[in-house]
C-alpha cells in the first residue's frame, strides 16, 4: 500500500521534470475555446436571419412595431426587408426567409381605438430559433401596446371619434403620439428590453454561449490528456523500468494505482481550472461546480485507464501516440468533444451519446445546468466508478503483457 | 543461495533455456558465461520472477520463485542487462524509488542511498537528471539501484556492457565487495576475461544448455593443458586438415577457407612443422595467434566456435 504513494510521487516528479507535455494537452483545447470565444463571443452574433415585412398599414404604430426588430440584440441577427404581401407569402412558402410578418391596413386605427386587431406571422419551419424570437418580440410589443393604452388613454381619446380625421389632424396627432411614446419609452423600455434579453438568451442556442461549447473543450482536453498519459506510460517500457519493477516485491497493481492517483490529481486540477474558467466566461451558468469538477476529474481518470491498454498494445511509444490519436480523435469528433452533440446530425448524436466521452460530457452538461437530480448523479457516478474498476483490471492486464513483450 | 534445477523455458518458437542446473552459494560470485542468445537473460528472468519457468525448479534463499515469489523477490537485487532507470529523475530520486519498491523505509533508506552514491562515486551528481549522465555513470547507478536495499542475492546481467575501462574496474570492484560481504552473486557475461578474473565458479552455457561447469581450475583441466593455435590465411580445408593430422597429436577444431583452429600441447615447439606441412599443401598463412589454455579455448573446444562473433 505504501508503494502506491511512492509510485504516485515518482509519477508527479517525472511530470514536473517534463511539464510541457501536460501543458500541450491542456493548451490545445483551451486555445480552441478561447478562439471560439474571441470570434463569436465578442458581440457579433452568428445566426443571420431575414424577416420579411409587408406593412400595409404604413403608419407610425406599424412603424414602431417593425422598428423593434432593428434594435439590439435582434438587429444583429435579423435583417428586416420590406416586401408586399403576395411576394412575402410566396417567399416564405419557398423557405426564403426566417419569417414573414403581415400587418394589414388598420393597425393604427385599431390601436388608437383600443380595438382587437390581428397581425399575422408566418414562420419558416426549417428554422426554429429566429422565428421563435420574432414571435416573442411581437408578443412583447403587443403587451406593450396594451400598457400604452392604459397609460395614455387621454391622449389617444381624440382619435376615438368614429370619423376619419383630416390629414392635418392625423399629422399633428402623430407628432403628439411620437412625443408620448418617446416620453413613455423611459418607463417602458427598461422592462421591454429586459424581457427581450431574457427571451433571446433562453432561445439562443448557438456556439456563442460558453456553457454550450466550453464543456466540449474541457472534455477534449481530458481526452487528449488521457492519450498523453497513456502513451507516457509507454516510457516504462522504453526505460525497462516496468521489467525491473517486476523483479521487486512491489505489486504491479500498487504501481498502477499510484500512477492512477497522480493522474487523478492532475485531472482534478485541470477540471477545477476548466470549471472555474467556465464560471468566469459564463457567470451564473454553472450550477454545481463541485460535482462538475469531481465528474470531470473522474471521467478523465477513467479515459486514462481505457487508453492504457490501447497504448500498451502498440509496439513503440511513437506507435502508441499514433494509435492513441487514432482512437481519441474519432471519439472526440463523434462524442461531442470537438463540437457539442446538440449541433451534430441526429444520427451522429445518438451514436455519440453511446461513446464513453459522449456519455460523460452529456452528464457533465446536465450537472452544469442543474438538470441532473442527485439520485441520477449518484447512479451516474456509480456507473463511472464501475467502468473505472473494469478499466483498471484491463489496464493491469495490459501492463502485465507489456512486461513480457 | 540460488538453486536452479533442470530449468527449462520455452517460448512459442524456441526453447531458450533447456535443462539448466546450478547452485550459487552465499559469498561467492557465480558466473554464467555464454555468447549472445545462449539463454543467460532468460535464466535470470526465471529467477527474478519476470518469467514463469516451463519446467524445473528455482529457489532463492529457499523460497520457490513460483509458489513463494514475493518472499523470493524480497531477498533479491536485480541489475538488468538494459539500463532500467527513470531518465527524467535524479540519481537520488531513482534510488529512493527503487529502494521504496523493495520495501525500504526512510531513516535507513536515506543512509543506504548516501552509502551507495558514495561507493559508486555518484554523490556529486546525485541531484542531476539521469539523462545527463554518461553511459558509465548510468551503469553504476543501475547497479546502485539493485543493491540499495542490501539484498542477500544479487543477479547481475551483463552489467559492464558498453562501459569505459575505468567504470568497469570500479563496477567489478563493487561486485567483489558485495560478495565479500556475504552476498550470493550471479553474474552473466560474454566476456571471457571478466569471467576468469571475477568469478569463483561458473557455468558455460550455449543454446540454453550448460556445456561445462566448475571453478576455473576444473574448467582449465578440461583442456588438458592444450594450447589453442589460430591460423588465418587462404586454405583448402580438406587438404590442410589431412596434412595437419599427419603430424600427429593435433586436434583440428575448425577448418575453413580463411581460418584454422587447432588444439595441441606444446604448440610453440611444433610451429615449424605445422608451417611446413601447410606450405606443402599450398596454403598461404598470413596470421598466427597462440593462446594458452583459457575459457575461450575451452569454449571453442566444446562448441567448435568462437565466443565473440
Ligand atoms: N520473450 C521472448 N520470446 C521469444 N524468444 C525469446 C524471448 N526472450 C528471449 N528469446 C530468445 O531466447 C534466446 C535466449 O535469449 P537470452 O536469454 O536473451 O540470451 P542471452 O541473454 O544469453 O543473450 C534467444 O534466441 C532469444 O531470441
Ligand atoms: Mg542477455
Amino acid at each position: 500500500m505504501r508503494f502506491v504513494w511512492i509510485a504516485a510521487l515518482k509519477e508527479l516528479r517525472c511530470l514536473r521534470r517534463d511539464p510541457f507535455s501536460v501543458l500541450t494537452w491542456m493548451g490545445i483545447p483551451l486555445s480552441i475555446a478561447l478562439l471560439i470565444h474571441l470570434i463569436f463571443g465578442g458581440g457579433q452574433a452568428v445566426p443571420q436571419g431575414r424577416l420579411l415585412v409587408a406593412d400595409e398599414d404604413n403608419t407610425i404604430v406599424s412603424d414602431m412595431l417593425t422598428s423593434a426588430f432593428g434594435r439590439d440584440p435582434l438587429g444583429k441577427m435579423l435583417t428586416v426587408e420590406k416586401v408586399d404581401a403576395p411576394a412575402g407569402r410566396a417567399r416564405i412558402d419557398r423557405g426564403d426567409g426566417s419569417a414573414f410578418l403581415l400587418i394589414p391596413k388598420g393597425l393604427q386605427d385599431a390601436f388608437l381605438r383600443n380595438q382587437p386587431f390581428r397581425i399575422q406571422l408566418f414562420s419558416n419551419p426549417s428554422q426554429r430559433i429566429l422565428p421563435k424570437m420574432v414571435e416573442e418580440t411581437l408578443l412583447i410589443m403587443t403587451d406593450g401596446a396594451f400598457y400604452i393604452q392604459k397609460v395614455a388613454a387621454g391622449e389617444l381619446r381624440p382619435f376615438d371619434s368614429g370619423r376619419s380625421p383630416s390629414d392635418d389632424a392625423i399629422a399633428q396627432r402623430s407628432v403628439d403620439i411620437r412625443h408620448l411614446v418617446t416620453g413613455l419609452n423611459k418607463y417602458l423600455s427598461p422592462p421591454l428590453i429586459e424581457l427581450e434579453t431574457t427571451v433571446v438568451v433562453e432561445k439562443q442556442r448557438n456556439v456563442t454561449r460558453p456553457s454550450f461549447y466550453f464543456p466540449s473543450m474541457i472534455f477534449m482536453g481530458l481526452l487528449l490528456m488521457a492519450g498523453g498519459f497513456a502513451s507516457e506510460a509507454w516510457k516504462e517500457r522504453t526505460f525497462h523500468t516496468l521489467r525491473r519493477l517486476a523483479a521487486t516485491p512491489a505489486p504491479l497493481a500498487s504501481f498502477l494505482a499510484g500512477r492512477l492517483a497522480a493522474v487523478a490529481l492532475l485531472y482534478f486540477a485541470v477540471a477545477a481550472l476548466g470549471v472555474a474558467t467556465l464560471r468566469w466566461l459564463a457567470p451564473g451558468e454553472v450550477s454545481h461546480p463541485l460535482a462538475a469538477v469531481v465528474w470531470a476529474a473522474l471521467s478523465g481518470t477513467a479515459f486514462f485507464l481505457l487508453m492504457l491498454p490501447v497504448s500498451m498494445s502498440a509496439s513503440s511509444q511513437r506507435a502508441a501516440q499514433v494509435l492513441g490519436n487514432l482512437v481519441i480523435f474519432p471519439l472526440a469528433l463523434v462524442g461531442g468533444c470537438f463540437f457539442p452533440l446538440e449541433i451534430a446530425p441526429a444520427w451522429m448524436a445518438s451514436i455519440g451519446r453511446l461513446t464513453p466521452n459522449g456519455w460523460a460530457v452529456t452528464q457533465f452538461k446536465a450537472i452544469l445546468s442543474g438538470s441532473l437530480r442527485p439520485a441520477h448523479l449518484a447512479v451516474a457516478m456509480g456507473g463511472l466508478v464501475a467502468v473505472g474498476i473494469l478499466a483498471f483490471l484491463l489496464a493491469l492486464r495490459s501492463l502485465r503483457r507489456g512486461l513480457l513483450a | 543461495m540460488i538453486e536452479v534445477e533442470r530449468l527449462r523455458k520455452s517460448f512459442v518458437d524456441l526453447t531458450a533455456v533447456d535443462g539448466v542446473s546450478f547452485t550459487a552459494r552465499p559469498g561467492e560470485i557465480f558466473g554464467l558465461l555464454g555468447p549472445n542468445g545462449a539463454g543467460k537473460t532468460t535464466t535470470i528472468g526465471c529467477i527474478s520472477g519476470l518469467l514463469t519457468p516451463t519446467a524445473g525448479r528455482v529457489r532463492v534463499m529457499g523460497h520457490d520463485v513460483v509458489r513463494d515469489g514475493r518472499a523470493a523477490r524480497q531477498a533479491l537485487g536485480v541489475v538488468p542487462q538494459e539500463i532500467a532507470l527513470y531518465e527524467d529523475l535524479s540519481a537520488l530520486e531513482n534510488l529512493s524509488y527503487w529502494g521504496g519498491a523493495q520495501g525500504m523505509r526512510n531513516p535507513l533508506l536515506r543512509d543506504r542511498i548516501a552509502k551507495v552514491l558514495e561507493i559508486t562515486g555518484l554523490q556529486d551528481r546525485a541531484r542531476e537528471p539521469v539523462k545527463r549522465f554518461s553511459g558509465g555513470m548510468k551503469r553504476r547507478l543501475n547497479l546502485a539501484c539493485g543493491i540499495v536495499h542490501q539484498p542477500r542475492v544479487l543477479l547481475l546481467d551483463e552489467p559492464t556492457v558498453g562501459v569505459d575501462p575505468q567504470s568497469r574496474m570500479r563496477l567489478l570492484e563493487l561486485i567483489r565487495a558485495e560478495a565479500r560481504a556475504g552476498v550470493c552473486v550471479l553474474y552473466t557475461t560474454h566476456y571471457m576475461e571478466e569471467a576468469e578474473t571475477l568469478c569463483d565458479r561458473l557455468a558455460i552455457v550455449d543454446h540454453g544448455k550448460v556445456i561445462a561447469a566448475g571453478d576455473l581450475a576444473q574448467l582449465r583441466s578440461m583442456l588438458a593443458e592444450r594450447d589453442l593455435l589460430r591460423l588465418s590465411g587462404v586454405f583448402h580445408p580438406a587438404a590442410a586438415r589431412a596434412a595437419l593430422e599427419r603430424i600427429g597429436a593435433i586436434e583440428v577444431l575448425q577448418a575453413d577457407e580463411g581460418l584454422l583452429i587447432l588444439s595441441l600441447a606444446g604448440a610453440s615447439g611444433k610451429l615449424p612443422s605445422i608451417f611446413a606441412a601447410l606450405a606443402a599443401c599450398g596454403a598461404d598463412v598470413r596470421g598466427t595467434t597462440l593462446t594458452q589454455p583459457s575459457l575461450e579455448s575451452l569454449f571453442i573446444k566444446l562448441t567448435g566456435k568462437e565466443l565473440r562473433e
